[in-house]
C-alpha cells in the first residue's frame, strides 16, 4: 500500500459544496501538482462533518488540524505554510467557540419577558395552515360558547364590559359599535374586517393573519352572532399574498369542518365570508371608502352620518373592525370581560400590538399591556438604539400620527396619553428615530405620502397637502421663508377641519407634531440653512463638515491626503481651525458620528487623519499681521475660545492682549488634559503661531486681583471674557472637607502644574484612589493617578453606555487596569484625623427616564459598601468661577454661574463692551465648541465696532485656492476603520509618553481611501 | 369531512396534543421553521429546503418538520425551533442553509446544541 506523509480530508458535504469546497479542491489539486506534492500527500473528499456553517472545512492529518472557511485564494498560502513548511496557518484555524455561553431562557430575554401575549398567543407555536393546531390551543371554543350559551345581547355586554377599543387606531369602544349595529333594524347585515393595513412601518395585521388566521375568523363569527349578520368580508390588500393565501386555507378548512358556513357546529347559525382584495390605496383603510370599494366603486369616503352601523355596506347595517380587534374577541368571550380588563389602564384595557421598527435593535412585533411606557417598549423590549446613537423620537400612528420625543419616554402608551402628546395610537406602527433623522424631512416624508394617497374628493385635502408638501420641500432645500411655519400651522387647521375622512383630518398631524417638539429645527432650516441631523443635503456639502461646529472642510483635507499633498491639507485645516494638531488628538469628532461611511461599516477616522497631517507636514509659516485699527481688545482667559478670538481679531488688524491667571496659556488644554493625550510641545506650537501674529499673552495676571476689572474696562475698547469653567462641582456628601478629597479639575491642574513633583513622589494621592464621575475629566484623573502607581477605581452611578466620556477613553482606561464600578454613587467620605480613609457608596439601579433619555439612577436601600481609599477625586462636573466679576459691572451672571448673553447676540453680554464665550457661557463643553465660540465672538466684536463707526463690513483677504482632486474607488469594499497604533507595556502606565502613536503615511493614505467623498457633485 | 359538533372540538384538541407531544421511541425531534413574511424575506425558504434535503440525505424518518408564523423578533429571522424528545426547545436565530445543515447534523441527530447560533431556550409564556 502506498504511504502518504499527510492526508487532507476536505469536506464534500452539501453545506461545504454550497460554500465552495469544489473550487477549493480544484485549487488544492493544482497547487499540489505545481509543488510536486501529489506523491506525498493524499487529498480525500469526505462526507459532511457537521460544521457546515464554517465550511469549507478541511482536516489535515496526521496532525488533526482543522481549517475552516477556506477560499481558493487561500490555498497557495495554506500549502506553502502547512504542507511545505510545516507551520499551522493560524488565520484559517478552526476555533471552538471560546465562551461556554449559558443559553438564556425566553423569559430571561427582555424582548420576550416583558410582553403579554393575547392576540399573539399562538405565535411561533402553531402551523397556521392546520386548523387542528388552532383548535388544540382552545381555538373556536370562544365561538362555540357564544353560539350556544350566549344571546346577542350578552355578547355585546361582554364586549362592553371588557373595555376593548378599536385597534385600527381611533379607539372607539367595540362593544358600543356592536350594540348600535345590533339595534339597527334590518335582516341583512354585514361583518367586515379591515385588513387594509397601509401605514408605512406597520405590519401587525399582516403578521396576525399569517400566523393565526383562525383567530380573526372566530372573532368575526362572534361579531356576526352579536349583530345578527350572516355574511362578511375581509378586506385585505393584495400586497399581502401570504396573508391572503393562509386566510383562504383557513376559510376552506373552517368551512369544511362546519366552523363557517351553514349550521355552524350544529347550532343553526349561518355565517359565510369572503376575502375582498384591495388594490392598496391608503384611503381604503377608511371605513366608508373601504365599503365603497367592496361595492365595486372607486374607493372614496362618504359623509357620516349615517354611520355604518345604520347604513354601511350596500346601505345595510355593518360592523367594521380591524384584524387585531377581531383577534382579541374569542379570548374575551372564552375567558370573560373581567379577565380581559385585568390589564391596561383605566380607559384603555387589554394589550396592544406594536410593529416596532426603525432605529431600534430588536425590530419586530410586540404585544404589551396598555399603559406600558414608551421607554420600556423602545429600550427594554426593543433593546435601545443601534450604534449607541441617541433616541430622538418615536412616530406613532404613521402618517396620521405624531412623534413622541425624548422628554416623554416615561409616557404611558394608552389612547388618552398618546393623544395628549400630539400623536395617535393608530393601528400600532411604532417607528423609532435616532438623532440622524431630521424633523422637517420626516414631516415632509409623511406629507408626501398623504399627498400621494389623498383620494382627491375634498379640495382642502387634495390641494392643501400639495401646498404643505411644497412648503416643507422648500424648507428642506434651503428655500424656506419667515412665516412658513405659521402658514403650515394655518393650513393644517383648515385641512383638519374641512376634510371628510380620517385621511385628510389627520394628514397634517406629523407636521404639527414636529413643529410642536422641534420648532427650533424648522427655524434653523429657514434662518440658518442648517440641518442639524445632516439629512437635508441641499443645505451642506458633506455631513461631516455640516456636523463640525467650525465647519472644517473634511472631504478636502482627506482628499488631499489621498493625493499625498499633506502641506496643502495642512493649509485647509488652518482655514477654520487654529488648533488642528490639538483637535487631531482630543476633539470629540462630531463629524465622525455623521460620516456616511459609518452607515456601511465604520466612519472614517477623521480625527486621526487630521492629526496625521499636522504630524507629517511642515507647519505653514506665520507672519505678524500689522495692526491697522486703533481699537484695543482684551481677552480674559487663554483657553481655546480666548486664543481663537485673539487670533481672528489680530488677523483683522486689531491689537489684542490676552490675560491669563495661570503661569502658561492653553486653558483646559494644558491644565486639564494630561500630556499622554496632548503632548505640551504640540500645544505650545499652536499657541506660538498665535503669538506670531502679534497677539500678546500676559500670564500670571488674574483679573480682579492683579488687574482690576474696572481698569480693564477703561483701558480697552472691547473685552472678551473666555474664562472657562475651572471649579469642580461639589458632591454634597459628608466628609468632603477632609484632606485627600479633590475636585477633578483642581487635581488635574495641580498635577499638570508640576508633573515632576507628583511623578517623583514629592506630592501624592496615596496608593488607593477613588474617582467619582463618568466624563472625560474623571477618566483623565484616573489615568493620571494610575501613572503615579495608584490602584484606581472609578465610581459611576449609571452604566457604561451612559458615560459621557469618549468611548475610546473608557476603553483606554480599562486597558490600563483601571477598575470601574458602575451603578455606584458616593454617600459619605470616611476619614480619620482629618484625612480620607475610605468612601462609602451605595448601589444604584436604573429607574425611569430623565429628560436626556437616560435612565435615572435610584439608590438601592441597604446596599451601602465602603472602599478603603487614600484619596477621592470628584469629577462630576465643573462650573465657572465668577468671583472676579463685580456686581455693578453690568455683566449679568445667571443661576448656572455663567455669563448671560444679550438677547440679540451670540456673544455679547448684557454690558455692550463685554463679550463672552466658551465654557463660561455654555457650561463645560468641548474644545471645538470653544473654538467655534471664539470665532463667533471675533466676528461679532469686529462687526459691532465697524457698525458703530458706520464702516463697511470686514472682507477677508482673498484666499489662495487649493484645488482638491476627486479621487475615488470604483467599487467600495467593506473595511473597518484603521486602528490607531498605541503604546503598550510598562511605559504606558508609568510615564506620560503619548499613548496614541499616530498614523504612519501608509495607514493614513489607506484610511483616506475609505472616504466616500459624499461632498462630490456629479 | 364531517361537520363538527361542539364536543368534537375537545376531541381534536386531545388528539393534536397527543400527536404533537413528543414521546420517546416514536419521534426524536420536532423542527419548526418560522415562516412569516419576515422569515421568508430573510431566507427561511432556503433554510427549509436545506433542512428537507438534509433529512432526506440522512434517511431519517422520525423527525417532524413544521412551519409557523412570525415569532415577533423579525430582525433575527430566519428563526428555527428545535425540540428534541424530553428536552427544552431551542430557538436558533439568523439561520441560513449551512447553519441549518449544521444544526440538523450536530443538534437534531447528535444532540449537541449549537450554542453560537442560539437565541434562547424554552418557550414564551401565555398568561
Amino acid at each position: 500500500m502506498k504511504v502518504f506523509r499527510s492526508h487532507l480530508l476536505l469536506c464534500g458535504g452539501t453545506g461545504c459544496h454550497a460554500s465552495g469546497s469544489l473550487s477549493v479542491k480544484k485549487a488544492l489539486v493544482a497547487e499540489m501538482a505545481k509543488r510536486n506534492l501529489t506523491e506525498e500527500i493524499k487529498l480525500v473528499e469526505t462526507g459532511c462533518n457537521g460544521f457546515c456553517a464554517m465550511g469549507p472545512i478541511m482536516v489535515v492529518y496526521p496532525e488533526g488540524v482543522i481549517y475552516m472557511m477556506i477560499k481558493p485564494e487561500d490555498v497557495p498560502e495554506l500549502v506553502e505554510e502547512h504542507l511545505v513548511k510545516g507551520r499551522i496557518l493560524e488565520r484559517l484555524l478552526y476555533r471552538e467557540p471560546t465562551t461556554e455561553a449559558v443559553i438564556p431562557t425566553m423569559q430571561e430575554i427582555p424582548f420576550f419577558a416583558l410582553q403579554e401575549l393575547r392576540v399573539l398567543r399562538n405565535r411561533g407555536l402553531i402551523d397556521p395552515e392546520r386548523i387542528e393546531e388552532y383548535i388544540a390551543r382552545d381555538g373556536y371554543a370562544g365561538m362555540a360558547k357564544a353560539l350556544t350559551e350566549m344571546t346577542s345581547g350578552e355578547i355585546v355586554q361582554e364586549m362592553l364590559d371588557s373595555g376593548l377599543r378599536g385597534r385600527g387606531g381611533a379607539g372607539f369602544p367595540t362593544g358600543l359599535k356592536w350594540k348600535f349595529c345590533s339595534a339597527s333594524p334590518g335582516d341583512i347585515k354585514y361583518v367586515l374586517c379591515n385588513a387594509d393595513e397601509g401605514d408605512p412601518g406597520a405590519f401587525m395585521d399582516r403578521s396576525v393573519l399569517e400566523a393565526d388566521p383562525h383567530a380573526v375568523l372566530e372573532g368575526m363569527v362572534i361579531a356576526a352572532k352579536a349583530i345578527g349578520a350572516h355574511f362578511g368580508y375581509i378586506y385585505c390588500r393584495a400586497e399581502y399574498p401570504l396573508a391572503i393565501h393562509r386566510l383562504n386555507i383557513a376559510i376552506e378548512q373552517a368551512t369544511e369542518m362546519g366552523l363557517l358556513g351553514k349550521d355552524i357546529l350544529g347550532t343553526g347559525f349561518d355565517f359565510n365570508l369572503e376575502i375582498y382584495q384591495g388594490a392598496g390605496a391608503f384611503v381604503c383603510g377608511e371605513e366608508t371608502a373601504l365599503m365603497t370599494s367592496i361595492e365595486g366603486k372607486r374607493g372614496m369616503p362618504r359623509p357620516r352620518p349615517p354611520f355604518p352601523a345604520i347604513a354601511g355596506l350596500w346601505q345595510r347595517p355593518s360592523v367594521l373592525n380591524n384584524v387585531e380587534t377581531f383577534a382579541n374577541v374569542p379570548q374575551i368571550i372564552l375567558k370573560g370581560a373581567a379577565w380581559y380588563a385585568g390589564v391596561g389602564t383605566e380607559k384603555s384595557k387589554g394589550t396592544k400590538v406594536f410593529a416596532l421598527t426603525g432605529d431600534v435593535n430588536n425590530v419586530g412585533l410586540v404585544e404589551v399591556p396598555m399603559g406600558t411606557t414608551l421607554g420600556t417598549i423602545v429600550f427594554d423590549i426593543g433593546g435601545g438604539i443601534p450604534k449607541n446613537k441617541k433616541y430622538k423620537a418615536a412616530q406613532l400612528g404613521g402618517p396620521s400620527g405624531g412623534c413622541i420625543p425624548v422628554q416623554h419616554l416615561n409616557a404611558s402608551v394608552d389612547y388618552e396619553k398618546v393623544a395628549e402628546l400630539g400623536a395617535i395610537m393608530g393601528s400600532g406602527g411604532l417607528i423609532v428615530m435616532n438623532e440622524d433623522n431630521c424633523a422637517v424631512d420626516m414631516a415632509r416624508f409623511f406629507m408626501d405620502f398623504c399627498q400621494d394617497e389623498s383620494c382627491g374628493k375634498c379640495t382642502p385635502c387634495r390641494e392643501g397637502t400639495k401646498r404643505m408638501l411644497q412648503i416643507l420641500t422648500n424648507i428642506t432645500q434651503g428655500k424656506g421663508k419667515e412665516g412658513d411655519i405659521e402658514l403650515l400651522e394655518e393650513m393644517a387647521g383648515i385641512i383638519k377641519d374641512a376634510s371628510l375622512c380620517g385621511l385628510g383630518q389627520t394628514a397634517p398631524n406629523p407636521v404639527l407634531s414636529t413643529i410642536r417638539y422641534f420648532r427650533q429645527e424648522y427655524e434653523e432650516h429657514i434662518r440658518n440653512k442648517y440641518c442639524r441631523a445632516g439629512v437635508c443635503s441641499a443645505l451642506f456639502k458633506s455631513p461631516c463638515q455640516n456636523a463640525c461646529p467650525v465647519g472644517m472642510d473634511v472631504p478636502a483635507y482627506i482628499g488631499l491626503i489621498r493625493a499625498e499633498r499633506f502641506e496643502d491639507a495642512y493649509r485647509v485645516l488652518l482655514k477654520t481651525n487654529p488648533f488642528p494638531s490639538v483637535c487631531g488628538r482630543v476633539c470629540d469628532h462630531k463629524c465622525q458620528s455623521k460620516c456616511r461611511r459609518g452607515k456601511m461599516d465604520e466612519p472614517v477616522a477623521i480625527k486621526f487623519l487630521k492629526r496625521f497631517i499636522t504630524d507629517s507636514a511642515p507647519r505653514p509659516r506665520v507672519d505678524p499681521v500689522p495692526v491697522t485699527r486703533k481699537e484695543r481688545i482684551a481677552v480674559v482667559g487663554a483657553g481655546p475660545a480666548g486664543l481663537t478670538a485673539a487670533r481672528d481679531l489680530a488677523l483683522r488688524g486689531y491689537s489684542v492682549t490676552v490675560f491669563e491667571e495661570l503661569p502658561n496659556p492653553g486653558g483646559m488644554l494644558r491644565w486639564a488634559i494630561p500630556s499622554y493625550r496632548l503632548p505640551r510641545n504640540i500645544l505650545d506650537g499652536e499657541i506660538d503661531d498665535i503669538r506670531g501674529l502679534g497677539v500678546e499673552i500676559r500670564c500670571n495676571v488674574r483679573v480682579g486681583k492683579d488687574l482690576p476689572f474696572e481698569k480693564l474696562a477703561k483701558d480697552y475698547d472691547c473685552v472678551y471674557l473666555a474664562t472657562g469653567a475651572h471649579k469642580s462641582t461639589k458632591m454634597g456628601v459628608p466628609g468632603e472637607e477632609l484632606q485627600g478629597v479633590w475636585g477633578g479639575v483642581e487635581f488635574l491642574r495641580a498635577f499638570n502644574m508640576d508633573e515632576n513633583a507628583w511623578m517623583k513622589g514629592a506630592r501624592t494621592l496615596g496608593s488607593k484612589v477613588a474617582v467619582i464621575g463618568g466624563g472625560n475629566s474623571a477618566i483623565d484623573a484616573a489615568r493620571c493617578a494610575k501613572r503615579m502607581g495608584a490602584d484606581v477605581t472609578i465610581l459611576y452611578r449609571r452604566e457604561r453606555k451612559e458615560m459621557p466620556a469618549a468611548e475610546e477613553e473608557v476603553t483606554a482606561a480599562l486597558d490600563e487596569d483601571i477598575k470601574i464600578e458602575f451603578l455606584a454613587a458616593p454617600l459619605k467620605i470616611e476619614g480619620k484625623d482629618g484625612q480620607v480613609t475610605g468612601i462609602t457608596c451605595e448601589r444604584m439601579k436604573l429607574g425611569d427616564f430623565d429628560r436626556s433619555g437616560r435612565k435615572r439612577p435610584v439608590a438601592i436601600p441597604g446596599s451601602e459598601f465602603t472602599l478603603a481609599v487614600d484619596a477621592v477625586v470628584a469629577a462630576i462636573g465643573q462650573v465657572p468661577d465668577m468671583a472676579f466679576v463685580p456686581k455693578d459691572s453690568g455683566v449679568v451672571i445667571n443661576k448656572w454661574d455663567c455669563y448671560d448673553l444679550a438677547k440679540d447676540s451670540q456673544s455679547r453680554t448684557t454690558n455692550p463692551k463685554f463679550y463672552a464665550g466658551g465654557d463660561a457661557v455654555t457650561g463645560p463643553d468641548t474644545v471645538i465648541g470653544a473654538i467655534a465660540a471664539g470665532h463667533q465672538a471675533a466676528a461679532d466684536i469686529d462687526s459691532d465696532i465697524r457698525n458703530a463707526l458706520g464702516e463697511p463690513a470686514w472682507e477677508a483677504p482673498a484666499e489662495e485656492k487649493i484645488d482638491v482632486p476627486l479621487l475615488i474607488d470604483e467599487e467600495t469594499q467593506e473595511q473597518p476603520q484603521t486602528k490607531m497604533p498605541e503604546l503598550h507595556g510598562a511605559e504606558r502606565t508609568t510615564s506620560f509618553a503619548e499613548v496614541e502613536l499616530g498614523f504612519t503615511r501608509e495607514l493614513a493614505i489607506a484610511e483616506s481611501c475609505r472616504c466616500l467623498r459624499c461632498d462630490a457633485e456629479v | 369531512m364531517a361537520k363538527l359538533k361542539i364536543e368534537d372540538l375537545k376531541k381534536i384538541k386531545e388528539r393534536v396534543h397527543a400527536e404533537t407531544a413528543l414521546r420517546d421511541g416514536e419521534r426524536r425531534a420536532k423542527i419548526t421553521v418560522h415562516m412569516g413574511t419576515c422569515g421568508i424575506a430573510s431566507g427561511a425558504r432556503d433554510v427549509m429546503e436545506a433542512l428537507m434535503k438534509a433529512i432526506e440525505e440522512a434517511g431519517v424518518t422520525d423527525v417532524i418538520v413544521t412551519t409557523s408564523g412570525c415569532m415577533g423578533l423579525c430582525s433575527r429571522e430566519p428563526l428555527v425551533t428545535v425540540e428534541r424528545v424530553g428536552e427544552e426547545p431551542i430557538k436558533y436565530e439568523s439561520m441560513n442553509a449551512n447553519k441549518m445543515r449544521q444544526v440538523f447534523k450536530k443538534h437534531v441527530l447528535e444532540g449537541e446544541i449549537q450554542t453560537p447560533f442560539v437565541l434562547a431556550r424554552g418557550a414564551e409564556i401565555v398568561k
